[in-house]
């Protein structure tokens, strides 16, 4: 009684034997609990009700209703309290005593009453009754904080989905399998078009789970959802991605990423890859696979200065398809805790019987192997499929309709010129795009725009002034040689510029830029070329018959090294 | 014959003990009790029922160990026993002693309580 663990409880105490009752009443009383007391069964079950007691103290056998029914009854009304009952029984067998215990009792006491032991078992219960509610009170706690938690996640999967939201994921060549809140499970995957037409497609699988796998989603996908929109290039969107994440993240978290630049004009792409499981890309014409491997490791390790965005060109037809996964899917483990691995992927490949059910195959392969219910939370496809550029023209925002009409930014010119520093390291796109759009007229056209421009631009470094044939562009293999000799040859500029002059002017119904490109190079006998353009096949040479359609002129001027395309524009409707 | 050869004075002080100013009313309260369980063990035996014998037996059995009458309790138990065993040979002579018994304790506790 006088330990600092006493507790005073409320106890119901159940006996239809009158002295016995007043034993027990005048023991537990003096030993500073609340007393309640019943004669029959029935009367206990009723007090218990109105009572609420902390423990009862139980005869076995009464008149009216026993003890083991009411325990029965008592019990099933505590719900998930713990109310301690102990029988009281001058029973000595042990299936009798065995019966009080499933009737629910908790323990015995046999009469006559020793106070000692029966002291000691009231205060044993009482410690388990705390011990239970501080259980259980930490239990509401943690599913409070769990609820809190999920309501947070939702908030931040909320926010990754409006920084998100531009991308162009839904496009009818991608498909992709990706659990709702996979930003917490540091999968992401992110697509957009471009404005000359093409689209990238990234996947990014970060360390680790929860919050600190989100945090780099969010400003990776602002990173690439920014920049694709004004025009920059793989390289530079995957190297302003690697420094966000180097700067942002704790050292040992990191995003493996697989970033595709597809151009479906050309039918071709260009992959970097950091860290993920190879990429697949599946040939219609030979039904083969071709994996293509990481060569870099993952974005957010090194520092932009060792940072390495060297890319592979993949040579690509019409219905051919790449394949993008995080781990998760090599990693799958069916019950006996095998991993699903690369030759069952290969496998699915081989067995496939029509590319179109290639994405079904492999996500109905992995989940017959695993037999779990709930796949989709653990690993990442992308599916993208390389068609004709004209299938997703279509889709392409359409013009905005609430466009000023007039104003200061209607009637100017702009000057640019580059010299050797700027044209090794700096691609002006972005910022010429950025200017145009600063006619709201014009922003319907960005996409136009941006293709002229690019075209015209490295028409003039590349060939205009680094002198580099385009008949390289014919294959893969040349390709890399363009590459090399364009990386070699751009380093012995010395003085050499490229001038860009955008000339923009209001009209009636719109407007009128006109686009010139100088270059300091040697120029080319354009007057008989001229025919020739419209022929030329092949990766290159479509720049400018594609450029004479969109535009109302193209005309060179001088030796062949100042060109300037005429764009009007009116508004819509 | 002394008390103490049909009550257990230990046990009895022991509950005086925590009984204190409600003891009187104990010994009472059991007296009166005890009326009606010996009625009850009579019907029993009057209406040959063995099952209503042994509880009935079994309940004053546990009075009576618990106020400290022991070879009134064992008395108690001998009949609880041929209850459970459905013999009642002899059980109206245990029922006597039982009785004459319980005349014994009652006259102590009366003593006891004044």
């Amino acid at each position: 009684m006088s330990t600092a663990e006493f507790q005073n409880l409320r106890i119901l105490i159940a006996d239809d034997n009158d002295s016995d009752r007043q034993i027990l009443q005048t023991i537990v009383k003096k030993q500073g609990h609340q007393v309640f007391a019943a004669s029959d069964g029935i009367i206990a079950v009723k007090l218990f009700e109105e009572e609420k007691p902390d423990m009862v103290l139980m005869d076995a056998l009464m008149p009216n209703m026993d003890g083991f029914e009411a325990a029965r009854r008592i019990k099933a009304m505590c719900g998930e309290d713990i109310v301690p009952i102990i029988f009281l029984t001058s029973l000595k067998d042990a299936s009798s005593l065995a019966d009080c215990l499933d009737a629910g009792g908790d323990d015995f006491l046999t009469k006559p009453y020793n106070r000692v032991i029966l002291q000691a078992k009231i205060q044993a219960f009482a410690r388990m009754q705390r011990l239970h509610e501080t259980v259980q009170t930490q239990r509401d706690e943690i599913s409070t904080h769990i609820d809190h938690m999920v309501r947070e996640q939702e908030v931040a999967k909320a926010v990754f989905d409006n920084i998100a939201h531009p991308g162009c994921i839904d496009a009818k060549n991608i498909k992709y399998l990706l659990s709702p809140m996979a930003v917490f499970n540091g999968d992401m995957v992110l697509a957009a078009k471009k404005p000359s037409g093409g689209m990238y497609v990234l996947l990014g699988d970060f360390t680790g789970h929860g919050l600190p796998a989100a945090i780099g989603a969010m400003p990776a996908s602002e990173t690439f959802y920014g920049m694709t929109k004004k025009g920059f290039t793989i390289e530079e969107i995957l190297k302003e991605v690697n420094k966000k994440l180097k700067t942002i993240l704790p050292v040992g978290v990191f995003c493996c990423c697989c970033m595709i630049d597809l151009d479906f004009r050309k039918s071709m792409a260009k992959a970097w890859i950091g860290g993920l499981p190879d990429i697949f890309i599946y040939r219609k014409e030979t039904k083969s696979i071709q994996p293509i491997s990481s060569r870099h490791l993952p974005l957010g390790v090194l520092s932009n200065e060792k940072f390495n965005t060297e890319i592979q060109v993949l040579e690509l037809a019409e219905g051919d398809r790449i394949y993008l996964w995080s781990d998760g899917i090599h990693e799958a483990e069916n019950p006996n805790g095998e991993m699903f691995g690369t030759e069952r992927l290969v496998q699915i490949f081989k067995e496939s019987a029509n590319p179109e059910n290639l994405f079904d195959d492999i996500k109905r392969g992995v989940e017959e192997f695993t037999q779990a219910e709930d796949q989709s939370d653990d690993y990442t496809i992308v599916e993208v499929v390389m068609v004709n550029h004209e299938e997703l023209d279509e889709s392409e925002a359409a013009p905005g309709k609430d466009v000023a009409k007039s104003g200061p930014q209607m009637d100017w010119v702009f000057t640019y010129q580059l010299r050797p520093p700027s044209l090794r390291t700096f691609n002006p796109l972005p910022l010429m795009t950025h200017i145009l759009m600063e006619v709201p007229g014009l922003r319907p056209h960005s996409g136009q725009l941006y293709t002229i421009l690019s075209e015209l631009y490295s028409n003039a470094l590349e060939h205009g002034l680094l002198g580099l044939s385009s008949e390289l562009k014919h294959s893969a293999h040349g390709f890399a040689d363009y590459y090399r000799q364009r990386t070699e040859q751009i380093e012995k500029l010395v003085e050499e510029t490229v001038t860009i002059i955008l000339d923009h002017k209001p009209t009636e119904t719109g407007g009128e830029l006109i686009i010139s490109v100088k270059d300091d190079g040697p120029g080319f006998d354009f007057e008989s070329k001229k025919d020739n353009e419209h022929r030329t096949e092949g990766y290159s040479g479509r720049g400018i018959p594609l450029i004479r359609t969109l535009c109302s002129s193209l005309t060179y001027h001088d030796r062949g090294n100042h060109v300037q395309v005429v764009y009007p524009w009116s508004y819509k409707n | 014959m002394t008390d103490s050869n049909h009550i257990d004075m230990t046990a009895l002080a022991e509950l005086k003990e925590v009984m204190e100013d409600e003891f009187p009313v104990l010994i009472n309260t059991y007296l009166n009790d005890s009326i009606l369980r010996i009625a009850a063990i009579k019907e029993a035996l009057g209406n040959n029922d063995p099952e209503e014998l042994r509880r009935a037996a079994h309940s004053f059995k546990g009075s009576c160990g618990n106020i400290g009458a022991l070879p009134l309790s064992e008395l108690c138990k001998d009949l609880e026993q041929k209850g459970r065993d459905g013999n009642l040979d002899g059980t109206q002579a245990l029922f006597d002693k039982i009785c004459a018994e319980y005349e014994h304790v009652k006259a102590s506790m009366e003593k006891m309580v004044g």
